[in-house]
């Protein structure tokens, strides 16, 4: 069983990536996931997170992530909005995040995650789909860790976007997968 | 099979549509909206071949899918909290006049304080309504058991309308696989909708719900409690067909590692997944624990229960709802009853409240003070048990002297 | 009922309430959810006010002595950008809020 938390602030389509990665790892790969979304007063740029649990077998738990084995930090805002994305965490724990601002790494490096993997996420959506909304190329990201594979990921994101708007965010999710960097 | 991703409110979505119904009234409530969305959706697009009636409240909801029906349909609504409480009054007119109305309960704490969020005080003050309730565990559930309440509640020996219950956000919101039956298979399974006993129709006009007098009412409600004691041996039947047709094996109560447990937690809805994992780990540590999950809560399996922990020395009752003015909830008095002579300590819990996560480690606390408790190592028995410490003093405000 | 404070500035104690309130309003800052943020070109500006009647939030004023005349309450601006959609002479533009990285 793996136990994933998705960090971003509202209208990054932080819930809508879990959904994609479940689907991915659901439909296209013989898996279970379940997605254990938080909602709470929703509000545009407002830190969110949501979490998805994955397994070989049915998972039983319908309960939130309180010891991730995988953190997902989407807009690297979030640590000065009061949001711990180490919290948590154990000796494993892996940190996949959208930046590759240098300064900013060095503030995450500080969390001590076993694994990290850093990406410009935003740059990339913005490059392939026009928009800053990170979460394609972000999946991406997270096929890098080895999770789940990027075909699974492409054939997810084309289940949930319109035609145009799912090649454009599957080549975002492709790029990012072929750009990530681990420290 | 057809595996698909769907959250809570899609698959209760997907079994209406399996279940053709031809008339819709809801009114949408958080975290219920999208079945009314997808629904009128639905129906917009031509998709399902359904009457959608827009209406401005539950109590109205409720009304025209009842009537709906008594014209020989399947009619589909589906609520949440304050929801539920305004359709209140009606929901004793759709089980007084006998209407096998199936409508999902999306779990949501009601007021006040203000919340969105999960807890069963919504259905469980509807529980002597005259409904049947199921509680689904997973979004599997979900679809799972509306078939079955369809096919129980239209039984010619029960006639009486049914609640499927489900977890708002845990189970609406949550994601997850689900094996969706083929059109065909549940065709088969339910078969076409045939108006029974009362109806509507203007060419044999009947007056439906009329005064009653206290000569008749006794009697009348007599007949419902005939037809909730039916229910107890209908639905098992139900079950069995359903895992003929479908494959899976479902059951009124479940029973999970209860054969040898020293202790049991008795719970319901989407919980009782979280407990089992307990359970399983808390077994790898050699500790003798187990759970029983209510599935059918009403009729309430009295007698399956009391067969299940007659030998059980120490059994937890974790209700979801504050049973406010008892000692615990509303399944805790019911599970004390039913086990009243068998010699069991039945604790009870309060827990979950207005969305609190349940999580393993509230569960564990539970066992591990179930377990102290039948060891007799201690008298501690904490029944709210995932309240904060600071709870009389959690707001302070500046005041005019 | 409470004490009607006397026209002084009232002496306040910290007091326990039991059941839910809240004194502060913390979701007020609606500015907070903006992206996009109205900004208004003066060489075009007519002062003709249509910007502040189609603001659905109404926190924009209009002081038309001043040059730099259409007044807007960043705190509570969320972005919508219907005074630039409205404005007869596009002297409004929306410009992006923070660079995402």
């Amino acid at each position: 069983m793996l136990n994933l938390k998705f960090f971003g602030t509202g209208g990054q389509g932080v819930v809508t990536a879990a959904k994609i990665f479940s689907t991915a790892v659901s439909l296209y790969e013989d898996k279970y996931a379940k997605t254990v979304p938080a909602y709470g007063h929703e509000r545009r740029n407002a830190p969110v997170f949501t979490d998805v649990i994955m397994a070989d077998e049915p998972i039983l738990v319908n309960s939130f992530v309180y010891h991730p084995d995988l953190v997902l930090v989407m807009d690297a805002s979030i640590i000065d909005k009061n949001v711990d994305p180490g919290a948590g965490k154990h000796d494993g724990t892996i940190l996949v995040l959208n930046s590759e601002n240098p300064e900013t790494l060095e503030r995450y490096k500080q969390y001590g995650f076993k694994e990290f993997y850093y990406v410009d996420g935003t740059g990339i959506a913005v490059e392939t789909t026009g928009v800053g909304i990170p979460n394609g190329s972000m999946l991406g990201a997270l096929a890098a860790t080895g999770i789940v594979k990027i075909e699974s990921i492409e054939k997810a994101i084309l289940d949930f976007f319109s035609k145009k708007a799912g090649e454009k965010n599957a080549e975002a999710a492709r790029r990012a997968y072929a750009r990530i960097k681990k420290m | 099979m057809a595996y698909k991703m769907l959250d809570g409110n899609a698959a209760a979505v997907e079994a209406m549509v399996l279940a053709r119904v031809k008339v819709i009234s809801a009114y949408p409530i958080t975290p219920q909206s999208y079945i009314a969305e997808k629904l009128a959706d639905l129906v917009a697009k031509g998709v399902l071949d359904a009457e959608y009636i827009r209406v401005e409240s539950e109590h109205t909801a409720m009304t025209a899918a009842t009537t709906a029906q008594l014209t020989g349909v399947r009619a589909a609504t589906a609520t949440s909290s304050v929801g539920l409480a305004l359709m209140h009054e009606v929901l004793g007119m759709t089980a007084g006049i006998r209407m096998p109305v199936v409508m999902p309960v999306v779990n949501r704490a009601l007021l006040s304080p203000w919340s969105l969020w999960c807890d069963h005080s919504d259905t469980m003050d509807e529980r002597d309504s005259g409904w049947m309730q199921f509680y689904c565990q997973d979004v599997q559930d979900i679809i799972d058991l509306m078939l079955v309440a369809y096919k129980t509640a239209e039984h010619d020996q029960v006639l009486l309308p049914a609640m499927v219950c489900f977890d708002g956000f845990f189970l609406s919101h949550s994601m997850q696989k689900v094996d969706v039956p083929e059109q065909e298979l549940v065709d088969n399974f339910l078969g076409e909708y045939k108006r029974k006993n009362l109806y509507l129709d203007t060419s044999d006009p009947m007056f439906v719900n009329d005064l009653t007098p206290p000569e008749d009412y006794t009697e009348f409600k007599y007949q419902m409690k005939v037809a909730m004691d039916n229910a107890l041996q209908v639905a098992p039947e139900v079950m069995a067909e359903f895992e003929r047709s479908f494959g899976r094996k479902l059951s009124i109560i479940e029973e999970f590692q209860t054969a040898d447990a020293d202790v049991v937690l008795v719970t319901l809805g989407s919980m009782s997944g979280t407990a089992k994992q307990t359970v399983l780990r808390l077994r790898e540590k050699g500790l003798k624990v187990g759970l029983l999950r209510i599935v059918l809560y009403r009729p309430f399996p009295f007698k399956q229960i009391r067969e299940a922990l007659k030998n059980v020395k120490v059994v937890g009752v974790l209700d979801r709802s504050s049973g406010l003015g008892l000692p615990g909830g509303p399944v805790w008095v019911e599970v004390s009853c039913a086990l009243s002579g068998c010699g069991a300590v039945v604790k009870p819990y309060i827990g979950g409240l207005g969305g609190r996560d349940v999580p393993e480690s509230t569960i564990e606390k539970i066992f591990n003070e179930l377990l102290a408790i039948k060891n007799q190592e201690t008298e501690t028995h904490t029944s709210w048990i995932d309240t904060k410490a600071n709870a009389m003093d959690i707001r302070e405000v500046l005041k005019v002297v | 009922m409470q004490k009607q404070p006397d026209g002084r500035t009232p002496e306040l104690k910290k007091c326990r309430v039991l059941g839910p309130m809240a004194s502060i309003f913390t979701s007020a800052n609606t500015g907070s959810f903006r992206i996009e943020r109205p900004v208004v070109d003066y060489d075009k500006c007519i002062k003709c006010g249509i910007c502040a009647r189609n603001c659905p939030g109404n926190i924009i004023e209009i002081k038309k002595e001043q040059k730099e005349c259409v007044e807007i309450d960043y705190y509570y601006c969320k972005g919508c950008g219907i005074c630039a959609n409205e404005c007869p002479q596009k002297a409004i533009a929306m410009v992006r809020e923070r660079g995402e990285h």
